[in-house]
């Protein structure tokens, strides 16, 4: 896992304007924090030898309420990167799963996931971490060098002991991995258990075994508590230790700077200057350390994501001017699955009415999704135009009627009516007490299926697509309004091309073309 | 709610603030140590009245990781231990509110939410009381030090301890105040963010891909705001403790006097202020895991106080013995299992209707006479009912009005783990625990064999499947094992239910995120399965009712009409 991807600027562009200004706040802070203890440390000589203070004094002041302002900007900057990185990194891992077929998309629960809690780690990593990283990186450097500048001997006292602390940790690290890890499994395992059992509840409670799980639920929490404890007393150690190690070099640099000034080879200013500024090198370093613990989750969820963005896909090719779709030679495989469902299949249509059917399982509803470009063929091409097509669960989202109904067409309401009329919903939409802005919940609470199936069919009358693809309109309606959607989808067939699959025989006798999709997966043109 | 209530300072969190006292002292001490110690050398004495000080420099900067170390292990410990006890409460408490009380949709994701609240509440009795106590402590400890040397300095630091204490009912007002609006736009965000990865296909088949990139950044345009008001708040607070830090220490150096301290004591007094500042200025991100507990606390409060929607009856009521010794059987052995399945309980619905809320019915008096054997399929537009008839017949809601008879008497009579053993529900999200394949199933009926294991497997159709396992039975699935097709999570609910070997089978949308084929080949499956017990289902799918010995449809209220 790296600390730092700079693919993230590649992938997310809007990231890169509050990563830079994130970057150059830090930047300034650390400048200011060495500028601080040069101002300090003449107030307190100005002090100690009852000099002016009002110089000294102002200068210190001066510079705290610099960092004070910076310290504003900061945490306005932090929370700017936290959201715009994280939003850069959804839309574009959305926009991405927007655009390929179904076999490029991780499965949905995997997919979900990610887009919704995976990428959110990332706030608190782009809020947080960066910014520790940045500290890490500059402050160090800046106090190192002033220290070259007034006190040379103290500066080689911290360069030799700075790379000790990332060397402690990596050999504490190494001596301790074995054992890390074996605790790691047990204890996620052991923390895990507690959601396992909560979102299982349900389930437990349906076949009477919640109770039962209360006392394990204690046992393992217990087991839970000293697997912790045991993982974190080392945890701790090594961070004691570290700190320790940091304490004992600055001690160094005092005793060095205090024998020296006793001897009467350096200034007191600079004796001050060596002890404040030598803190400054070793603390940013040992915060990146503590931070990346807690901001580990975001950094996977970032390599999760351009690990998505990074396989480059092929573009299916689909000429936008095609009015008709052409299948040749088509295999298809679901992935995972061991048997082709469609073997070497052939199609072809223009405008006009063309029906697919044949028996549950054949791969009918397969076959539009190909010619929707939604799916990729195993073997063979399909070339079919722009499409829209009508699912046999189609997505109404949560929110206006009117919104769930001109979804992706951006129609407006007299066209909208006009749509509604033509699949029969005009009366019942028209009877709501808020019309068109009656809410629908999560896939249209309070429609029937069949309202839903017409109110997809509407929403596809609206759409400009020469192609118009069609799964099962009719399978939730009664005979008169099946009837209604048939005459509409022969009406729509006059200048569009429009494929359906059907069970029913009335639509097959009306089509243009008659395709039969055999059990095998082949096809028998009608 | 006031802070007391949320968080409650024990022996142990009390101790880790002492420790954590020990150590934030020991890091002021060091600074001002150190600032002594070069002024002192700086008079060039003899090295000898050095040693004092180069002793007590090295003690403090030892002292410090050492009682951090302390300090982070007694609290840690505390905290672990507190929410072992506390864990094991909560989950007593939601089994009786289980699954009536969850909401009625994505109840896993509320019980995710409770995992998370309750740990926030922990935490913050780790994070808030250690934290104030070892601050006030090392704070008032500098500033008597400091009064003890020059009086003036001690007034200063004091001062300087008022504006940070200032500061944290500021921090802790800014962020109960966006609290509950960010993290109402962050769910939004996540909410987007599934929908959309999830429906993509759906999306793109209807061209919808720009409309739904337009809701992903409303979403994040509204997340945005709400977090630009946060840390305008969060910088204000950061700023003034910094600009408190720097009126302090010009102050101090302008009081102090060295010809009354002596030089090396005034050097050390400019630099308290400093040390104070530095070392307590993480207390007011205290506020912030303060605020947050608080609003964990109100939603697991408002979770956990609600009343069960099924009581047991009073134990004098628990008439009928007969049913006793019928489940009892059932679980001791196959033969009276399979002597039970033929004679299921006769299940009726008379004019029952039913609430979730204890409001407005979303079940209408409906009428349903459930034979021993009789498979029924339900439909009806959504919000009709269907869910509800079936959490009544699971007895997770009793109804509001009519009766819901098992054999001739009325349910809430029954005891209710007696009237639940009879039923087996498969819904569209069986959970797969993260365990073996065989102790998955084997929670339906803890006495059951590998046999009988592998033959509910086989008649749910994943008897291939279970054979392709290299360590079949005992192969883990779950968070860190296998994972599952959503087919083959569905199958396992329903060999669940096999195993289970209850009379009754209730079937809710169980295929519903299923792609068509899959879900037409699991059906058949599921209903091959279940054949000879008394079913219900509810689905969409039509070729699967057909299958049925009788449809109850639910009626068509008018869309919008029911809330």
């Amino acid at each position: 896992m790296r600390p730092f991807d700079p693919r993230v600027l590649t992938v997310a562009p809007q990231a890169r304007r509050p990563v830079a200004v994130l970057a150059a706040v830090g930047v300034l802070q650390g400048a200011a924090t060495v500028a601080t203890a040069f101002a300090l440390a003449a107030l307190v000589v100005a002090v100690v030898d009852d000099g002016g203070l009002t110089g000294p004094a102002a200068w210190l002041a001066g510079l705290l309420a610099v960092r004070g302002g910076l310290g504003w900007a900061a945490e306005r900057v932090a929370a700017w990167a936290g959201v715009e990185v994280t939003a850069a990194l959804r839309s574009a891992l959305l926009r991405r799963w927007l655009a390929v077929p179904a076999e490029e998309r991780p499965d949905p629960d995997r997919g979900a996931t990610l887009a919704a809690q995976g990428v959110s780690a990332v706030e608190p990593y782009a809020a947080r971490f960066l910014p520790a990283l940045v500290a890490g990186a500059v402050v160090p450097v800046l106090a190192v060098g002033a220290l070259l500048w007034v006190d040379p001997l103290s500066s080689l006292v911290v360069v030799l002991t700075l790379p000790l602390l990332p060397l402690f940790a990596a050999l504490i690290g190494a001596t301790t991995r074995d054992e890390t890890e074996r605790r790691w499994h047990a204890l996620s395992s052991l923390a895990g258990h507690f959601v396992d059992v909560m979102r299982g509840l349900p389930t437990l409670v349906g076949y009477g075994r919640a109770e039962r799980q209360v006392e394990v639920v204690a046992e393992v929490s217990r087991r839970h508590r000293m697997a912790t404890m045991r993982t974190l007393r080392l945890a701790f150690m090594s961070s004691a230790a570290l700190e320790l190690l940091a304490s004992i070099s600055v001690a160094v640099v005092a005793v060095t700077v205090g024998l020296r000034l006793t001897h009467g080879t350096v200034g007191l200013e600079t004796g001050l200057l060596a002890i404040l500024l030598a803190p400054e090198a070793y603390w940013p370093i040992r915060r990146v350390g503590a931070e990346f613990h807690s901001a580990a989750d975001g950094a996977e969820a970032v390599a999760a994501v351009l690990d998505e963005l990074a396989t480059d896909s092929p573009r299916a090719s689909t000429p936008a001017e095609d009015v008709g779709v052409r299948m040749s030679g088509v295999t298809y495989t679901y992935p995972g699955s061991a048997s082709p469902v469609l073997v070497d299949l052939d199609l072809e249509a223009g405008p006009g009415l063309t029906v697919l059917t044949g028996p549950s399982g054949a791969g009918k509803s397969t076959v539009l999704e190909l010619l929707a470009g939604l799916r990729t063929p195993t073997r063979g091409t399909v070339a079919a135009g722009r499409s829209h097509l009508v699912s046999q669960r189609p997505f109404l989202p949560a929110g206006s009627l009117r919104d769930a109904a001109r979804l992706g067409t951006g129609a407006t309401d007299d066209a909208l009516w006009e749509a509604l009329r033509r699949v029969g919903l005009d009366g019942v939409v028209a009877g709501l007490p808020r019309v068109l802005d009656t809410p629908l919940g999560d896939d249209g609470i309070g429609l029937s299926a069949g309202q839903r199936a017409r109110m997809a069919i509407a929403r596809a009358t609206l759409s400009t697509a020469p192609v118009l693809l069609v799964d099962e309109p009719t399978a939730h309606l009664d005979d008169a309004a099946s009837e209604l959607v048939h005459d509409l989808l022969g009406e729509l067939a006059e200048r569009r091309t429009v494929v359906v699959v059907t069970h029913r025989p009335g639509l097959a006798h009306r089509a243009d073309r008659h395709v039969v999709v055999k059990a095998t997966g082949t096809a028998v043109h009608g | 709610m006031n802070a007391t209530t949320v968080v409650r300072p024990t022996r142990a969190t009390v101790a880790g603030g002492l420790l954590g006292g020990a150590a934030t002292s020991a890091g002021i001490a060091l600074t001002a140590t150190s600032g002594w110690l070069v002024v002192r050398a700086g008079e060039r004495p003899v090295i000898l009245t050095l040693l004092t000080a180069i002793v007590a420099v090295r003690a403090f900067g030892t002292a410090r990781p050492f009682f951090r170390y302390l300090e982070r292990l007694v609290s840690h410990d505390a905290a672990l231990a507190d929410l072992a006890e506390r864990r094991s409460a909560v989950y007593a408490a939601l089994v009786p509110l289980t699954p009536a009380r969850l909401g009625r949709r994505s109840r896993s994701a509320v019980l995710t939410g409770v995992v998370d609240d309750l740990t926030d509440v922990v935490e913050a009795q780790v994070r808030v009381t250690v934290p104030l106590v070892s601050s006030t402590l090392a704070g008032l400890g500098a500033a008597v030090l400091a009064a003890w040397f020059a009086p003036a300095v001690g007034v200063v630091v004091s001062g300087l301890l008022v504006v940070l204490a200032a500061g944290c009912p500021l921090a802790w007002w800014v962020e109960s105040r966006s609290r509950d609006e960010l993290l109402a736009a962050r769910a939004e965000t996540a909410r987007v963010g599934d929908l959309v990865a999830r429906q993509a296909g759906e999306l793109r088949a209807i061209g919808a891909e720009e409309t739904a990139l337009g809701w992903l950044d409303d979403a994040h345009a509204t997340w945005r705001a709400a977090v630009r008001r946060q840390s305008r708040g969060r910088a204000l607070v950061a700023a003034l403790v910094l600009l408190g830090t720097a009126a302090a220490t010009v102050t101090a150096a302008l009081v102090v006097d060295p010809a009354v301290t002596g030089a090396p004591v005034a050097a050390l007094l400019v630099l308290v202020p400093v040390a104070v500042g530095e070392a307590l200025a993480p207390l007011v991100d205290t506020m912030r895991a303060l605020a947050r507990a608080q609003g964990s606390r109100a939603r697991l409060d408002a979770l956990l106080d609600q009343q069960p929607a099924v009581h047991d009856p009073e134990p004098s009521a628990h008439h009928p013995e007969h049913r006793y010794t019928c489940s009892a059987n059932r679980a001791t052995g196959t033969d009276a299992g399979a002597a039970r399945l033929q004679h299921g309980p006769a299940v009726r619905l008379e004019g029952a209707s039913a609430s979730w809320t204890g409001g407005p019915e979303q079940l209408a008096p409906t009428d349903l006479d459930l034979g021993s054997g009789r498979q029924v399929a339900v439909v009806g537009p959504n919000g009709s009912g269907k869910s509800t008839l079936l959490a009544v017949l699971a007895r997770h809601l009793d109804v509001a009005r009519g009766r819901h008879t098992v054999d001739g008497t009325d349910v809430r009579d029954l005891p209710l783990a007696t009237t639940r053993a009879d039923v087996a529900v498969v819904d569209d999200e069986p959970h797969v625990f993260a365990s073996t394949l065989g102790e998955n199933l084997r929670l339906a009926r803890p006495g059951a064999t590998d046999d009988d294991i592998r033959r509910a497997l086989a008649l749910a159709g994943l008897g291939a499947w279970t054979d392709a396992l290299p360590d079949g039975l005992d192969t883990r699935l779950g968070s860190g094992g296998r994972g599952l097709s959503g087919g083959e999570r569905t199958r396992l609910g329903v060999a669940r239910a096999v195993l289970a070997d209850r009379p009754v089978i209730l079937l809710d949308e169980p295929t519903a995120h299923l792609d068509h084929p899959t879900a037409a080949a699991v059906m058949d499956d599921v209903l091959d399965a279940t054949r000879g017990r008394t079913v219900v289902l509810v689905s969409h799918r039509p070729e699967a009712t057909d299958r049925l010995d009788a449809v109850l449809d639910l009626g068509a209220p008018s869309p919008g009409t029911h809330q």
